[in-house]
């Protein structure tokens, strides 16, 4: 009796495994992917994006985060924008003029530049949007990109009234921006969507509600139709636009999900067009079987090890810190452990970023013998052996890649040097609190991603006074070369002194660079007009959607790419 | 049994106040503030945020504030969802976790007290087997294994459902299923312990000696009382649906309230925990006070 009742539980207890995996008979190599462009019957084209999480707020002085500025990006237009391939490209502002001294801006906005209500975008309204962007009343976290415009500072810290900003209309279609100083990169963080207007008389009837659908008045090429909180935003064709008769697609819908294995179900179940990123796990599957919906953007970001330099046993101990960089083989983290086409670091400035080359630590070429030879001397002059090992504490955010690079970068350190690491984690707002107190952190997961396409976006960080600052590094040399970097205009002269900082940061060492970043999305091959740029940064206004059908007839698929079209 | 209900609600009170000062201390003591993020701010920025939710304020008079909102019905304004009340993200979540979790607990009663049943009366036989076999697939699956296995095979295999979102009654079918499992597992095995018991009961051995048919016997006098213990096991039921619906609405992105919760907590959204928290407990409070009165309509032992 035992036996027969276990062998009929057994049996009972395989159902409903029997039923799941029925569904799964077809043969695993399979990668199914449906191709369906979500087109309606009247011909609307409409774009669904995995946008990763859900915005905080979609009021584009307030806004933060990735998953925002896509959205504000297409909601809105500033006076440019940026190209393709980086580069700036005007927008609302058809041409622009910049003084002998290059401190003043004078910006000739369209004729035909209009709100989604018909209303005409007036310099007016720009000067309205600056002042509301740096006024502490708005606390835009992005309000310190516009430092540049007189009084900016000023007004962020609350000395002067917004009104004092230096933006002027000089006529309805004119706009005036005086900058303190030359500054070679205002134009690039004028791309920025905290840099975009925003409509005064919604503004000032709804306040902080004039996001919402029913009161949203937007001037770019799309307009807000619904915003369901964690489902989705819908965003129309904005028939007002100016270049509203090139936009190819009608509607975009953006997907808050998180979750990038649900994502990736949603994709090839055929509910998504374009991911907002890929699970590290399914890369092999992906490259195997849809490879050309791959797309890998190196973009400008960095992700480093940060060190304490303002308590022991990093204060004053740079052939210590110099050791550990030097012990991190970062090829095999890349190639071994990340696998996602990430970039090596040897300096601090991403190579994605136009118009720049970095200067790199010479032993990036040496071979691995020869760097772990001079990582252990370096070790051993810095007071440490292997019967004194450095003990130190590397802390990082829950979640994400820093408890597997903590416990690579544990191994590695403990198999060269003898170090022994104590991996710590800390939830991500409790781990920002001690990141930026500086009182007890020693090793410190860092990552950065630039607002806009200049090496100052990275530089300006580690600039002594800057908040985000973490490691407690103060060099004068850096902050000098960093400062003057930020008045001259582009040309040997300030790649020099940009060469100066970077160089002695390098030597002095208070962080690690590990790898650039690169993201990862999956589009599906009916969607037309993805250039991969640093930013990653995508107008949907640039898109199309050409059904399968059309595309066959000029294009054949190619014959490996038969499994796609299911 | 209105005088029951009358003390019953009264006493939710020092409850619901006790719930609201315990979770208020607690999302206050926790490190990390609200306002950090990514990038730091200016302190008269911060000055400014602090001041648009009296965080500059002491804490014995931000509860007090609080305390007053709340006997207003007004939950404040979200930390994370900037420029939205709380009330309109509940009022936005919370429609849908009730259709949810209403739907699961729906199907878990009527798959499991139909399955429990027809395992007590063939007991030790092989409807037996099959139905306890389900309930252990049903409770050791979690639904973190079940739901991704479920997209796998309805939508990514299959064209069939949709893999995720919220479009029509469709979304709905995995994640109640996936929610629901666990839940038709527990009330299959309490109906069947139960209706055991009740069918070896004196009175049940006396109604089949009257005479009575066997359907009457069954319908009558064993149901009602062998439904006692689910019904008791509803209050729970409903709490740990309602609330275990975070990891569900995660796997098929559904706009719960679940979710809203989580990263409510993750990212120090003072306002919109204590307000999901203290719905949550009204909710949950109301609902045990439900299943006590059903209690005792069912049972004539029972007498409020």
């Amino acid at each position: 009796m035992p036996e027969r009742r276990l062998v009929s539980w057994i049996a009972a207890s395989c159902v409903m495994l029997v039923v799941l995996v029925a569904g799964c008979s077809s043969d695993r190599s399979d990668f199914p992917n449906r191709i369906q462009p979500d087109i309606h019957a009247d011909g609307t084209k409409v774009l669904r994006k995995g946008n990763g999480s859900e915005p905080g707020t979609l009021d584009p002085h307030q806004a933060s985060g990735v998953p925002a500025a896509g959205i504000l990006q297409d909601l809105y237009e500033g006076l440019v924008i940026t190209g393709h391939k980086g580069g700036i490209l005007p927008a609302d502002a058809k041409t622009w003029e910049i003084s002998a001294d290059r401190k003043t801006y004078t910006f000739h906005l369209r004729d035909n530049a209009r709100w989604s209500n018909g209303a005409p975008v007036t310099a007016g309204d720009y000067v309205f949007s600056f002042r509301r962007m740096v006024d502490p009343k708005t606390a835009s976290p992005y309000a310190d990109i516009h430092a540049p415009i007189v009084n900016a500072t000023a007004i962020i810290n609350g000395d002067k009234t917004p009104a004092t900003l230096g933006v002027k209309a000089l006529d309805k279609h004119t706009l005036q921006i005086r900058l303190d100083k030359p500054t070679p990169f205002f134009l690039q963080t004028l791309a920025h969507v905290s840099s975009d207007p925003v409509y005064p008389p919604a503004v000032k009837k709804w306040g902080d509600a004039f996001t919402q659908p029913a009161h949203s008045v937007s001037n770019g090429a799309y307009q807000l139709k619904q915003w369901r909180v964690n489902d989705k935003i819908v965003l129309v064709r904005n028939r007002q636009y100016w270049d509203n008769a090139h936009t190819r697609i009608d509607q975009v819908e953006y997907y808050p999900i998180d979750n990038s294995k649900s994502e990736l179900s949603r994709y090839q179940a055929g509910g998504l067009d374009w991911t907002y990123s890929v699970p590290a796990a399914d890369l092999d599957a992906i490259k195997a079987n849809i490879p050309k919906q791959l797309h890998t953007v190196p973009t400008l970001g960095i992700a480093y090890f940060g060190m304490n330099v303002t308590r022991a046993p990093f204060k004053d101990n740079r052939k210590l810190r110099l050791a550990l960089s030097m012990a991190l083989n970062r090829q095999v983290i890349v190639d071994k452990i990340l696998r996602g086409g990430q970039i090596p670091a040897y300096s601090w400035i991403p190579t994605a970023v136009q118009g720049y080359d970095s200067v790199r630590y010479q032993w990036a070429d040496w071979s691995d013998k020869r760097r772990d030879a001079m990582a252990r001397k370096l070790y051993q002059e810095a007071g440490y052996s292997d019967q004194h090992p450095l003990k130190a504490e590397f802390l990082y955010p829950t979640g994400g890649i820093g408890k597997t690079l903590s416990l690579v970068a544990a191994a590695m350190w403990r198999k060269v040097l003898g170090v022994e690491i104590t991996p710590r984690n800390e939830e991500w707002k409790v781990f920002l609190q001690t990141t930026r107190n500086q009182f007890d952190t020693q090793i410190f997961w860092g990552g950065w991603i630039g607002d806009y396409e200049d090496p100052n976006t990275f530089f300006s960080i580690l600039n002594s006074h800057a908040a985000l600052n973490y490691t407690g590094y103060h060099s004068a040399v850096y902050d000098k070369a960093q400062a003057a970097s930020e008045h001259v205009p582009n040309g040997p002269q300030r790649t020099a002194l940009m060469h100066t900082a970077e160089a002695a940061l390098l030597h002095d060492a208070p962080l690690m660079p590990i790898f650039f970043w690169t993201n990862h999305h999956l589009i599906k091959p009916y969607v037309k007009g993805f250039v991969p740029n640093p930013l990653d940064n995508y107008y949907s206004k640039d898109l199309d959607i050409v059904p399968a059908g059309t595309a066959s007839q000029t294009s054949p698929p190619p014959a490996n790419d038969k499994q796609e079209n299911h | 049994m209105m005088a029951y209900i009358v003390k019953r609600l009264l006493g939710a009170i020092p409850t619901i106040f006790i719930l609201l000062t315990l979770t208020f201390a607690l999302v206050h003591l926790a490190p990390g503030s609200p306002l950090d993020g990514d990038r730091p701010m200016t302190p008269e920025v911060r000055a400014n945020l602090e001041a648009k939710y009296h965080m500059n304020e002491p804490l014995i008079q931000q509860y007090r504030r609080y305390l007053l909102n709340i006997a207003h019905l007004d939950f404040g304004t979200s930390f994370q969802y900037k420029n939205t009340s709380v009330n309109s993200l509940i009022a936005a979540g919370f429609p849908v976790s009730l259709t949810l979790g209403a739907a699961a607990l729906a199907l878990a009663l009527a798959l499991g007290i139909p399955l429990g049943m027809l395992a007590a009366v063939h007991q030790n036989h092989t409807a037996d087997y099959g139905a306890m076999g389900l309930s252990l697939a049903g409770i050791s699956v979690p639904n973190f294994v079940l739901g991704p296995l479920m997209v796998l095979v309805f939508a990514v295999y299959n064209d069939w459902l949709p893999a995720g979102g919220l479009d029509g009654w469709q979304s709905y079918v995995m994640p109640v299923l996936a929610l629901a499992a666990m839940y038709v597992a527990y009330v299959t095995r309490l109906m069947r312990a139960s209706t055991i018991e009740v069918l070896r009961s004196n009175y049940i051995r006396t109604a089949r000696a009257k005479g009575l048919s066997g359907f009457r016997v069954f319908f009558v006098h064993v149901l009602p009382a062998a439904l006692l213990p689910v019904v008791s096991f509803l209050g729970p039921a409903a709490a740990g649906i309602l609330t275990g619906s975070v990891v569900v609405e995660q796997i098929f992105g559904i706009p719960g309230l679940g979710r809203f919760f989580v990263t409510g907590a993750l990212n120090r959204d003072y306002t919109l925990v204590l307000g999901i928290t203290l719905f949550y407990g009204i909710i949950i409070i109301g609902f045990n006070l439900l299943v006590d009165v059903i209690y005792g309509w069912l049972d004539p032992r029972v007498t409020y």
